[in-house]
C-alpha cells in the first residue's frame, strides 16, 4: 500500500525539484573556501610563529627551512615521514569509526602502548618463523588493544560509566602495567641487560616490518595495512548497511534503536575497533623501527594522542585523515631537526603547536559560518 | 460552523486600505515598525516586501502556515536574521538589530518555540544562565518566585527541568524572558506543544503583561483560534508577503483561514487542523457534541467501518504493560489497548498521561517492567531494538527529532532507515536504488525538498513529517502509531495527514492515534480510549460518544 497518489489539495504546491546540479555548485563552491580558509590560517600561523622565532632571537628562515629539511627535503626524509605517518593514520581510522558511533574513545595512547608492549613481547619471546613471528606479534597488539578498549565498553554498557573518563583513565593504568612489565625478566624486561636501564628485547630480525625503498627513502609495508585500513573504513562508513546504522546510532540513538541498531552492539563493537587499532598502530610503530629497535616506556610518544587529533582534524573523514596524518607525522619529524638551529626546543614546540591549531581554526569557522546563516530555511 | 462566504465578507470588510489600519491602531505610536522588510534565501523569498506596526498594550498576531515567512520575520526582528532590505524602528527611531544582544538591549525578546533549556539544570539556575554577575542562589531563586508569582505561572526555582511538562518548561521561558523586563516580546508558536488548560493559562499571563503593564507582544501562530482568542489584531501573511491585516474583532475563523490558505477551505474537515485552546467546558463540549452528531451523519464510510470494525483480526494487543519510572511513578500502569486491522483508534487523554511512554514502548525504546505486546497474532520481544518495526508496527513520534529521524542524514536515507534490505545486496547499499526509491517516494508523499540528497534537517516541518510518514508506510504495517501527528504542522499539511491516515486505515492498517488534540481525536477515529495516568479509563465507539463522559473522563473522574 505505498506509494498510493499525489493529493489532490496539496498539488497547488510545485512539484519537487529532484536536480542536484546546484548542490554540485554548492559544494564546489564549500571545498574552495575551505582550502582558502587553511591556507589562510597556515599563513598566519607560519608569520605568527616568524615572529616569535626572530624576537627570540633565532631566524625563521633558518627555522623554516630545518622544518622542511626533516620533513622533506633531507635525504630519506619524506620516507621516514611516511613511515611515522602510518601509526596516527591507524589510529586515527579506529577512532573515526567509534566517534562516527558517537563514541569517544580517547584512550588509544594506553591501547597503543599494551598493543606495542604485546608486539614486544610475542616477538621476543616466542620462537616462530620469520612472517608468521611478524604476523602474530601485530594480532598480539590487536588483541590487547582490543580488550583494553573492551574495559572500556562493559563499564560503559552495564553500569552507564562515561567511556571518555574511563578510556582516558585506563591510559595511566596501561602505563603502569607496561611499568611494570619491565621490570620483570618474565615479561617485558631484557634477559640480558648491560645498561641497567629498564629496556625491552631487542626485536629479532624477523620481527621487523619489511621495508620498501624508493628513490633513497625507507618505507615500511606498514603503510600498506595503514592505507588498506583507509579504504575498508572509508568503504564500510560510507557504503555499507553497517556503516550505515553505525553513522545513525551516532547521529540519533533513539532513532536507531527503533530501527533495530543496538546501542550495545555497535557502539561496543565500535569502541573494541578503535581499540584494536590503536593497538596495531603501537605494534606497527615498534615493528616499523623508527622508535628503536625495543621496546621502552615511552615508545608511545604521544602517537596515541596525536592519532586522535588527526582523526579531530579531518573532521571524521577517512580520505582527509590520510593527508592530516601526513602533516602531523612532518611536524613530527621536521622538529627533529629544529635543535641544529639553535632555536629553543621549547619554542620549537610552540611552533609546532601553532601549526597544529592553525588547521584546528578552519572547521571551527566553516560551523561559525554555517550557523550565521542557518538552515537557509524560510520558517 | 461558520460558512466560507462569510469569512470572505468578513476579509472583503477588513482595513486594507492605509487609513483605516491607523485608525484602529489607535493614536499610540508603534513601539516597533517593521517597513519593506525582503529575506532572500537563494531563489526563495522568505520575506516579500513586508510592513508589520506593533502597538504597546496589545497582542499582535501574526499569522501563517508554516513556510509563510513568518519566524524569519521575527527573526529579523530579534536579529538572529539579517534582513537584504528594509527598515526597522523601535519606538520612533530607526534602527540595526544585528545580533539577538542589540535585540535585547532595545528591550526586544523571544519565547521561542523550541525551549532553549540546560535539562540536568534546575529552573533557577536556567534562568540566570548568561548572566555576566556572581552568582547567588537565594537571590535568583528570590526573583524566580517573585516573577512566578507576579505573573501565576507557578513555577518552583528549584525544580530541576527534566521533570517539568512542556507547559512548565515554556514558563520557565518566560520567566527567563520576562526577567530581562523586554517592552517587546515575541512569542513563536507558543501553544504548539501546549495542552488547552495551559494554553488558556499562557494568554491570561499574556494579558497581564500587556494590559497591566503597557508591553507590546507579537504572538506568531499558524492556529486560528489562538488568534482569535488572544490577540487584538492581525497580519496574516502567505508565502512571504502579508495578504491582510486586521482587527481580530472583525475575523472569523473561516475568513483567516482561507486568507492564510490563499484558497477556500472546509472548517468541517479540519477541525483538527486548527487546534482548539478552549478548555474542555460543557459549552465546547456541547458544540463538539453537535459537529460530532454532523460527522457520524455526513461520514458514511466511518459509520461502515464501525460495524465492520468487530469481524476484523486484533493486528496490535497490548497487554497488561506497566511501566515504572525511576522514581517510582507508574508512567504507564497495567495499560491494555487492541486494535483491529483497518479501524482508526483515537486515544485521548490531557498530555503527561503516559501517552509518550506508550509511544516510546511502541518504538522499542522504554524497558516495561511487565506485560506483553502482540502483533498480529504473535508475541514480541519489546526490549529487542527494532523488534516491533519488524514485526510491523509503524511509527509516527511525537517527537520526530527525537525517534523519528536523523536530522544530519540525507532525505534518502531518512527514507530508509530500518528498511535496509530494501536498498542494499549482501551488505553493501545501492546508492543507485537509494536515489530512485526516494524519488518516487517523495513523489508519491510530496515532499518539497531540493533534492534526495538534501540533508533532513533543511526540510520544513511538515516535510519532514511527510518523509517520517512515508518511511512508515512504505514498509507496509500491519499497525500504524500515529502520536500527535499533526502538532506544530500548518493547515494544509494536517489535512494531507488525516487523509494519509484515513487511507491506511482503509487499506487495512490498524492506526492507533494518541493525540491531546480532542477534536483531531473525534474526528478521526472510530472507537476513542481514553488515558489518564497511564491507564486506559474508558472506551466507547464512534456512533455512542458520550462528550460528557468523555470530559470526565479526560480529567481523570470515573464515568
Amino acid at each position: 500500500m505505498s506509494a498510493v497518489s499525489v493529493d489532490a489539495a496539496a498539488g497547488a504546491r510545485k512539484p519537487s525539484a529532484v536536480g542536484n546540479a546546484s548542490g554540485r555548485n554548492a559544494r564546489m563552491a564549500r571545498t574552495g573556501w575551505m582550502v582558502g580558509a587553511y591556507a589562510g590560517c597556515i599563513a598566519v600561523s607560519l608569520s605568527l610563529c616568524a615572529l616569535l622565532v626572530s624576537t627570540t632571537g633565532g631566524s625563521a628562515a633558518k627555522v623554516f627551512s630545518a622544518l622542511l629539511d626533516g620533513s622533506l627535503r633531507s635525504p630519506g626524509a619524506w620516507g621516514l615521514t611516511i613511515t611515522t605517518a602510518t601509526p596516527l593514520l591507524v589510529v586515527a581510522m579506529g577512532t573515526i569509526v567509534a566517534a562516527k558511533a558517537g563514541i569517544t574513545n580517547i584512550g588509544q595512547e594506553g591501547q597503543l602502548l599494551l598493543g606495542a608492549a604485546a608486539t614486544a613481547y610475542v616477538a621476543t619471546r616466542v620462537d616462530l618463523p620469520g612472517p608468521l613471528l611478524l604476523t602474530l606479534s601485530l594480532l598480539a597488539a590487536c588483541v590487547v588493544g582490543g580488550l583494553w578498549a573492551a574495559l572500556a565498553a562493559v563499564m560503559r554498557f552495564t553500569r552507564q560509566v562515561p567511556e571518555v573518563i574511563s578510556t582516558l583513565l585506563l591510559v595511566y593504568i596501561a602505563s603502569q602495567i607496561t611499568t611494570f612489565g619491565l621490570t620483570k625478566k618474565w615479561l617485558l624486561l631484557a634477559r640480558v641487560n648491560k645498561t641497567r636501564t629498564n629496556n625491552g628485547e631487542p626485536l629479532p630480525a624477523s620481527g621487523h616490518l619489511p621495508v620498501i625503498h624508493v628513490f633513497g627513502n625507507t618505507i615500511t609495508w606498514g603503510v600498506v595495512i595503514a592505507l588498506a585500513i583507509t579504504a575498508i573504513v572509508g568503504f564500510t562508513l560510507s557504503r555499507t548497511t553497517i556503516g550505515f546504522r553505525l553513522r545513525m546510532l551516532g547521529l540519533n540513538a533513539r532513532t536507531a534503536r527503533r530501527a533495530g541498531v543496538s546501542v550495545v552492539a555497535f557502539g561496543g563493537a565500535a569502541l573494541v575497533i578503535s581499540g584494536i587499532t590503536a593497538g596495531l598502530a603501537g605494534g606497527l610503530w615498534l615493528t616499523g623501527g623508527i622508535a628503536g629497535d625495543r621496546f621502552t616506556g615511552a615508545i608511545s610518544s604521544n602517537i596515541g594522542w596525536q592519532g586522535l587529533l588527526v582523526a579531530l582534524l579531518a573532521r571524521e573523514r577517512a580520505r582527509l585523515a590520510i593527508v592530516m596524518a601526513f602533516v602531523f607525522a612532518a611536524l613530527r619529524t621536521g622538529s627533529g631537526f629544529l635543535a641544529a638551529t639553535g632555536v629553543d626546543r621549547r619554542i620549537a614546540d610552540v611552533v609546532q603547536a601553532m601549526l597544529v591549531l592553525s588547521l584546528l581554526v578552519p572547521p571551527a569557522l566553516e560551523a561559525l559560518r554555517d550557523h550565521r546563516r542557518g538552515t537557509g530555511v524560510a520558517a | 460552523m461558520t460558512s466560507a462566504s462569510e469569512g470572505v465578507a468578513a476579509s472583503a470588510a477588513a482595513p486594507s486600505d492605509p487609513m483605516a489600519w491607523k485608525l484602529h491602531g489607535r493614536n499610540s505610536a508603534p513601539s516597533v515598525r517593521l517597513q519593506r522588510i525582503t529575506k532572500r534565501y537563494g531563489q526563495v523569498v522568505a520575506c516579500d516586501d513586508v510592513d508589520l506596526e506593533l502597538h504597546p498594550g496589545r497582542i499582535h498576531g501574526v499569522l501563517g502556515e508554516n513556510g509563510a515567512g513568518k519566524s524569519t520575520l521575527m527573526k529579523i526582528l530579534i536579529g538572529l536574521i539579517q534582513p537584504d532590505e528594509g527598515t526597522i524602528d523601535v519606538h520612533g527611531s530607526p534602527v540595526r538589530i544585528t545580533d539577538p544582544i542589540t535585540a535585547s538591549d532595545l528591550g526586544i525578546a523571544m519565547v521561542h518555540q523550541h525551549y532553549s533549556l540546560v535539562e540536568q539544570l534546575t529552573v533557577w539556575e536556567n534562568v540566570v544562565l548568561g548572566e555576566p554577575t556572581k552568582l547567588n542562589r537565594a537571590d535568583a531563586c528570590a526573583r524566580v518566585a517573585a516573577l512566578s508569582e507576579r505573573y501565576g505561572l507557578g513555577v518552583d526555582p528549584l525544580a530541576s527541568v527534566t521533570r517539568l511538562t512542556a507547559g512548565q518548561r515554556q514558563r520557565v521561558e518566560i520567566i527567563k524572558c520576562l526577567r530581562r523586563e523586554p517592552r517587546i516580546i515575541v512569542f513563536d508558536e507558543p501553544t504548539s506543544v501546549l495542552t488547552p488548560a495551559e494554553s488558556e493559562q499562557l494568554f491570561s499571563v499574556l494579558r497581564r503583561v500587556v494590559v497591566d503593564e503597557g508591553r507590546t507582544v507579537a504572538l506568531v501562530s499558524h492556529k486560528l483560534d489562538e488568534i482569535l482568542h488572544a490577540t487584538d489584531e492581525v497580519t496574516i501573511m502567505r508565502r512571504g508577503r502579508v495578504v491582510d491585516r486586521l482587527s481580530t474583532s472583525k475575523a472569523t475563523a473561516s475568513g483567516l483561514a482561507q486568507l492564510m490558505v490563499g484558497r477556500p477551505v472546509s472548517l468541517r474537515s479540519e477541525a483538527a487542523a486548527l487546534g482548539s485552546i478552549e478548555t474542555i467546558t460543557a459549552n465546547v463540549l456541547s458544540s463538539a457534541l453537535d459537529d460530532a452528531a454532523d460527522t457520524a451523519d455526513a461520514a458514511d464510510t466511518a459509520a461502515a467501518l464501525t460495524t465492520t470494525v468487530p469481524s476484523r483480526p486484533v493486528v496490535l494487543d497490548v497487554r497488561n504493560i506497566t511501566v515504572i519510572a525511576k522514581d517510582g511513578h507508574r508512567l504507564l500502569d497495567d495499560l491494555s489497548i487492541t486494535v483491529h486491522a483497518g479501524e482508526i483508534v483515537g486515544l485521548a487523554g490531557v498530555e503527561g498521561n503516559g501517552q509518550r511512554t506508550l509511544g516510546d514502548l511502541l518504538a522499542s525504546l522504554v524497558h516495561a517492567d511487565s506485560g506483553t505486546v502482540i502483533v498480529d497474532g504473535s508475541e514480541v520481544d519489546i526490549h529487542r531494538p527494532g523488534a516491533l518495526s519488524a514485526a510491523g508496527v509503524g511509527i509516527i513520534p511525537e517527537d520526530r527529532h527525537d525517534s523519528g529521524c536523523v536530522l544530519d542524514l540525507s532525505v534518502a536515507e531518512n527514507l530508509v532507515l530500518a528498511d535496509l534490505a530494501k536498498v542494499a545486496k549482501r551488505g553493501v547499499l545501492n546508492r543507485k536504488a537509494l536515489e530512485v526509491r526516494a524519488v518516487e517516494l517523495m513523489r508519491a508523499f510530496d515532499i518539497q525538498a531540493r533534492s534526495p540528497h538534501a540533508s533532513m534537517r533543511s526540510l520544513s516541518g511538515g516535510n519532514q513529517q511527510r518523509v517520517v510518514l512515508a518511511r512508515e508506510l512504505s514498509a507496509n504495517p500491519k499497525v500504524l502509531i500515529a502520536a500527535q501527528p499533526t502538532r506544530g504542522l500548518d493547515v494544509g499539511a494536517i489535512e494531507y495527514m488525516s487523509e494519509r491516515l484515513r487511507q491506511a486505515a482503509t487499506d487495512g492498517v490498524g492506526v492507533l492515534l494518541i493525540s491531546t488534540e480532542l477534536e483531531e481525536v473525534l474526528t478521526l477515529a472510530d472507537r476513542v480510549c481514553v488515558i489518564h495516568a497511564g491507564k486506559i479509563v474508558g472506551e466507547m465507539s464512534r456512533s455512542a460518544i458520550d462528550l460528557e463522559r468523555l470530559g470526565l473522563l479526560l480529567g481523570g473522574m470515573a464515568a
